[in-house]
C-alpha cells in the first residue's frame, strides 16, 4: 500500500515538472499567438489589445498560473486553427490514438512473445537465428516504410483494409478497427524487435534456473514448464519494456497517422506544429507526456500483480 | 532383495562446438531398496551428470546418453530402461516414482507461484487428486518435513521463507508421490551447518519411515561419512572405487580415494595439539615434515579491535529515511598477534564478513577503534587510509569474480605495486615473477587471463595480488570455501607456509569448523553481530562453553562413519533478526574469562 502511495506522489510531482517544461518550451518557441489569430497584416493597436485580453502581457508566472488553473478547472482554451475548445478536440482524438496504440502494442506482444520464447527454447539453433533476424528486420526499416508496404499489399493489391481515413467509433466501431489495423500493424512490426529480444534473453536466463529443473523433475510436461513456470517469470521485464515503448509510440504515431490520414492525436500534433497553434501544442504535449507517465505507472502497478515479491516491499 | 536401480556402463556425451565431450563413461552401480548410496567426487567428476541421467534430465543440459542401460524397477514391478524410455513414460516416472532435490533452495522454487501451487501440481498430475485433496496432502507433507505453521506456508510465496524452510518444501515436493527412489544432488551444500544437520536428519528419517532408496550426490566426505551405506567415488567421469562406507573410510584401495580422504579435515582430530598443523596431502609428506616447529615468536599484537560496531540503515517511506538499523557488528573486541591466525566463525548473517570489512574500512564502522601496528585506522583521512591499506589486504571467496576477466594475470598482480609506487620497470617485473614463484604458479601463467585457470589457481593469483604490497594483515573471507577439498588443502597449506616465512597475520573468516580447527591459533565465534566466545583454538574446541558454540559444533558433520550424529530429527533455534528500531541501544558485550584467554559472552 505504501508502495502505491509513493508511486502516486511521484506521479504528481512529475506531472508538475511536465507542466513547467511544456510551458517553458512553448514560450521559447518563436511566434505570437495574437498575430497568429489576427494575421501578419493586422493593425498593431488591435494586436496589443488582443494581447492584453489574452493575458499575453502578464508576467510569465501569471500566464503559467492561468494555464495550469484553466486545465484543472476544465478550461483548456481554444485551438486557433480548428476554432474549437481544445479539451473537446483532444478527448476525441485521444480515443482514436488510444485504439492505434493499444492495437499496435497487442500485435507486437502477440508476435514477440511466442517468437522470443521459441528462440529461447531453441537457443543457439537455427530457430534462434530465424527469430532474431525477423525481429531485426522489423526494427531496421523505418516504420513509415512498413506503412507504405502495408498500404501497397493489404489496401492496394489485396484490398482487405482501407488505405486511409478514420471512422468515429461511435458511428461504426468495426470500421474504426479496420481503419486502425494497418497503421497498428506497421507500428507493431517496429516495436516487436525489442520485445522479442527481451523475451528471449529473460526466458533464456529463467530456463537455466534451478526451479525449472525442479519443475521438470516433478514430471511436468515441457509445455507447462515453458509456458507456465518460465513465462510467468519472464513477463514482468517484457511488460516494462512495452510500457517504455508507449512513449516511443507517441512519437511514431505523428508520422503514421499522417501517412494513413488517420485523424488522431498524432495527426493533431502534426497540424498544430505545422500551423504554430501554440495553445494546442502546449496542451497536446502535456497530454502526451501525462499519458506516457500514467502508462508507466500502470505498468508498475501491474508488476505488483505479476510479482509477489514486490507486494510486501 | 532385488536392486531398485542398476546402472550398467553408462556413457554420457555433451555436444560442443569442437565435437562431443564425454561427461561420464563406464559408470556402473546398483542401489538396493532402503539403501543410501553416496556418489562423491570433486567438481567435474560427473556425479551430477550421473544423477541427472537417471531422471533423463541430462538432455536439457545438452547431454546425450550414448551407451549403457539404466534399469529402474517401477512401482508395478516392471523393469524400465530409463536410457531408452519415451518422454511420456519419463513424465510418469519423474516426480512420481523418482523424486529429486537440488542444491540451491533459494532458487529451487518458482518465485511467482505459491507454495501450495508448487506442492499440488505434481500431485494432481500424477495421482489425479482434485484441488482439495491435493491441498490436504500438501499440508500433510509440510507437517512431515516439520515446517512450522504449515497452514500459513501454503499461501506464502518462496521469498517469504528462509533457506532451510525452502529446502524442506523442496523435499516435501520430491516426497509428494511417495517415490521409491530419492535423488539428492548436493542438497545441503548451500546451507548453514545447523540447517544442514537438520536436513540430513530429515532425509534419514524420511528414508527410515518410507523405506525408499536414496541416491545422495555430494562433494563433502564428512557428509558421506554421516549418510552413506555404500559409496561410489568418481573422478573425471569415471568410477574410481565402490564399497561400503566402512571400507571406503577405513581401507580405501585406490590412491585417489586415499588422497581425497587425507585432504579432509576431521573435526576433533586436533585434540591435544596446541599449534596449527598443515593439511595432509598425499605425496606432500616431505613438505609437511619440513614444517618448522612453531617458532617461539614473541607474542606481539598486530591488530587490536575495540568495541567495533557497524550498523546498516534500513530505508523506508516516501523520503527514503532510515527507519531501522541492521546491527551487523555489535560491540566486537579482539586482538590478533603477529604471525598468527584468528578465525571468525559463524553462520550466514552473523556479521563475520561485515566485521572483516569494517576493520579494513571497506565499509565504515559506526563506532569503535581499530589499531593496526599501533596506528588508529579509524581516524585516518582518505589519503593516509590509502597508504595504510598496503598493510592490510584481502582475499575474497569467489576467485572467479575477484579477478578482472579482461586483464592479464601479471598486470593484476603488478597493479597494487604500481598503485603504491613500490617498484617499476625491471624491478616490478622481477617482483611479479617472485610472487608467482612464491604462490607456486608456473611462469607460463604470467600472460594468461583468469578464464584460462582453475579455481585453485585463481585463488593463488588472488593471494599473490594480496602479497604484492608486503602486507602485515590479510583478511581471508571464506577464501577456500569455493574450492575442491584437495585444492582447498593445497591453498591452506600455502597460506600457512607464507605465514611461517613472512610472519603474516590472518583474519580468517570461515563457516567451516573443521578447517578452522586445523589452521587457527585463536577462534572467535560470532552470533547476531557479537562474538559470543573467543579464545585459543584448543580451549574453544575442547571446552565450548557458550550454548551457541555448543550447538554449532554439534551440527558439524564428522568425516568418520563411526561417529554418526544425524539419526533423529534435529531442530536448532533459528537465528533471530538483527534489525532493530532506530535508537535501540543494545547492552555492551560483557565477558567471563573461564580460562586464560578464553572468554564467554555473559547472557
Amino acid at each position: 500500500m505504501t508502495y502505491i502511495i509513493n508511486r502516486l506522489l511521484s506521479v504528481i510531482l512529475t506531472l508538475f515538472l511536465i507542466t513547467l517544461v511544456t510551458f517553458a518550451v512553448t514560450n521559447i518557441l518563436p511566434g505570437d499567438v495574437a498575430m497568429m489569430i489576427m494575421g501578419t497584416q493586422s493593425n498593431p493597436e488591435a494586436l496589443s489589445g488582443l494581447r492584453q485580453s489574452l493575458g499575453l502581457n502578464d508576467p510569465l508566472l501569471v500566464q503559467y498560473g492561468h494555464w495550469v488553473g484553466g486545465m484543472v478547472s476544465g478550461n483548456w482554451g481554444n485551438s486557433l486553427i480548428f476554432k474549437k475548445p481544445i479539451l473537446e478536440l483532444l478527448s476525441q482524438k485521444a480515443v482514436a490514438s488510444a485504439i492505434i496504440v493499444i492495437m499496435s502494442m497487442m500485435i507486437a506482444l502477440a508476435l514477440a512473445i511466442p517468437l522470443g520464447v521459441w528462440a529461447a527454447v531453441h537457443r543457439d539453433r537455427w530457430q534462434d537465428t530465424v527469430s532474431s533476424s525477423s525481429a531485426l528486420l522489423g526494427v531496421s526499416l523505418p516504420d513509415f516504410f512498413w506503412g507504405i508496404v502495408m498500404i501497397l499489399v493489404f489496401a492496394r493489391w489485396l484490398g482487405w483494409f482501407p488505405s486511409s481515413g478514420f471512422v468515429e467509433p461511435s458511428v461504426n466501431f468495426w470500421g474504426t478497427l479496420q481503419h486502425a489495423f494497418l497503421p497498428s500493424l506497421a507500428l507493431g512490426l517496429g516495436l516487436m524487435a525489442h520485445l522479442t529480444r527481451m523475451t528471449r534473453s529473460t526466458m533464456t536466463g529463467i530456463l537455466s534456473q534451478e526451479f525449472i529443473r525442479v519443475a521438470r523433475a516433478k514430471g511436468l510436461a515441457e509445455r507447462t514448464v515453458v509456458w507456465r513456470y518460465a513465462l510467468a517469470n519472464a513477463i514482468g521485464p517484457v511488460i516494462t519494456i512495452a510500457g517504455l515503448q508507449i512513449g516511443y509510440l507517441f512519437g511514431s504515431i505523428i508520422v503514421m497517422e499522417s501517412l494513413f490520414g488517420y485523424t488522431g492525436m498524432g495527426w493533431l500534433t502534426y497540424q498544430a506544429l505545422l500551423n504554430r497553434d501554440l495553445p494546442l501544442i502546449q496542451d497536446t504535449v502535456f497530454v502526451i507526456a501525462a499519458v506516457v507517465m500514467l502508462t508507466n505507472l500502470a505498468v508498475d502497478l501491474l508488476y505488483i500483480v505479476i510479482d509477489p515479491r514486490i507486494r510486501l516491499g | 532383495m532385488k536392486d531398485i536401480v542398476s546402472v550398467d556402463h553408462l556413457r554420457v556425451e555433451f555436444a560442443t562446438d569442437s565435437g562431443p565431450v564425454v561427461g561420464v563413461e563406464d559408470v556402473s552401480f546398483t542401489i538396493a531398496p532402503g539403501e543410501t548410496l553416496c556418489v562423491v567426487g570433486e567438481s567435474g567428476s560427473g556425479k551430477s551428470v550421473t544423477s541427472l541421467s537417471l531422471m533423463r534430465l541430462v538432455e536439457f543440459g545438452g547431454g546425450t546418453i550414448t551407451a549403457g542401460t539404466l534399469n529402474f524397477i517401477r512401482a508395478d514391478g516392471s523393469t524400465l530402461n530409463v536410457a531408452a524410455a519415451t518422454p511420456e513414460v519419463m513424465g510418469q516416472v519423474r516426480g512420481n516414482e523418482i523424486g529429486m532435490i537440488f542444491q540451491e533452495p533459494m532458487t529451487a522454487l518458482n518465485p511467482v507461484f505459491t507454495i501450495e501451487r508448487q506442492l499440488t501440481d505434481g500431485l494432481m498430475l500424477h495421482k489425479g487428486l482434485d484441488q482439495a485433496a491435493a491441498t490436504a496432502r500438501a499440508l500433510e507433507l509440510l507437517r512431515s518435513v516439520r515446517i512450522p505453521e504449515p497452514e500459513r506456508r501454503l499461501k506464502q510465496y518462496p521469498h517469504e521463507l528462509s533457506g532451510g524452510m525452502r529446502q524442506r518444501v523442496v523435499i516435501a515436493m520430491a516426497m509428494a508421490c511417495e517415490p521409491k527412489l530419492l535423488i539428492a544432488d548436493e542438497p545441503t551444500t548451500a546451507l548453514d551447518v545447523t540447517i544442514q544437520a537438520e536436513i540430513l536428519a530429515l532425509i534419514n528419517r524420511l528414508k527410515r519411515d518410507t523405506g525408499m532408496a536414496v541416491l545422495f550426490i555430494t562433494h563433502d566426505m564428512a557428509v558421506v561419512a554421516q549418510m552413506a551405506d555404500r559409496v561410489v567415488v568418481m573422478y573425471r567421469g569415471r568410477i574410481v572405487e565402490t564399497g561400503t562406507v566402512q571400507q571406503i573410510f577405513e581401507a580405501p584401495r585406490e590412491d585417489y580415494t586415499k588422497a581425497l580422504l587425507a585432504a579432509v579435515p576431521k573435526l576433533g582430530e586436533m585434540k591435544g595439539k596446541s599449534a596449527p598443523e598443515r593439511m595432509r596431502l598425499i605425496g606432500d609428506e616431505a613438505a609437511r615434515a619440513a614444517q618448522a616447529a612453531p617458532k617461539a615468536r614473541k607474542r606481539e599484537v598486530l591488530l587490536d579491535v575495540r568495541n567495533l560496531t557497524t550498523r546498516f540503515p534500513v530505508k523506508g517511506g516516501i523520503l527514503r529515511r532510515t527507519v531501522a538499523q541492521v546491527h551487523a557488528v555489535e560491540d566486537v573486541s579482539f586482538t590478533l598477534n603477529v604471525g598468527e591466525t584468528l578465525a571468525l566463525v559463524g553462520e550466514s548473517g552473523c556479521g563475520k564478513s561485515s566485521c572483516g570489512r569494517s576493520i579494513l574500512r571497506l565499509i565504515e564502522p559506526t563506532s569503535g577503534e581499530v589499531w593496526i601496528g599501533g596506528r588508529d585506522i579509524g581516524n585516518l583521512n582518505r589519503h593516509h587510509l590509502r597508504k595504510a591499506r598496503a598493510d592490510m589486504q584481502m582475499v575474497f571467496q569467489d576467485p572467479f569474480a575477484s579477478l578482472n576477466p579482461y586483464r592479464r594475470l601479471k598486470d593484476q598482480v603488478a597493479e597494487p605495486i604500481q598503485n603504491f609506487n613500490l617498484a617499476s620497470g625491471a624491478e616490478l617485473e622481477a617482483r611479479v615473477l617472485q610472487l608467482f614463484d612464491r604462490v607456486r604458479l608456473p611462469r607460463e601463467f604470467l600472460n594468461r587471463y583468469p578464464h584460462e585457470l582453475s579455481g585453485g589457481q585463481r585463488q593463488r593469483v588472488a593471494i599473490a595480488r594480496a602479497l604484492a604490497v608486503n602486507p602485515k594483515l590479510i583478511v581471508a573471507d571464506e577464501a577456500v570455501s569455493a574450492l575442491d577439498v584437495s585444492v582447498q588443502a593445497q591453498v591452506l597449506n600455502l597460506m600457512m607456509e607464507l605465514q611461517e616465512d613472512l610472519g603474516l597475520s590472518y583474519l580468517l573468516i570461515s563457516h567451516d569448523m573443521a578447517v578452522v580447527e586445523r589452521v587457527a591459533h585463536q577462534v572467535g565465534v560470532m552470533y547476531l553481530g557479537r562474538i559470543v566466545e573467543i579464545g585459543p583454538r584448543a580451549a574453544v574446541f575442547d571446552n565450548p562453553s557458550h550454548p551457541y558454540t555448543k550447538s554449532l559444533l554439534s551440527a558439524v558433520p564428522i568425516a568418520d562413519p563411526s561417529k554418526r550424529r544425524f539419526a533423529d530429527d534435529l531442530s536448532f533455534k533459528p537465528i533471530t533478526s538483527p534489525i532493530f528500531p532506530l535508537g535501540h541501544q543494545p547492552a555492551p558485550s560483557v565477558y567471563d574469562q573461564i580460562a586464560p584467554g578464553h572468554f564467554v559472552l555473559r547472557a
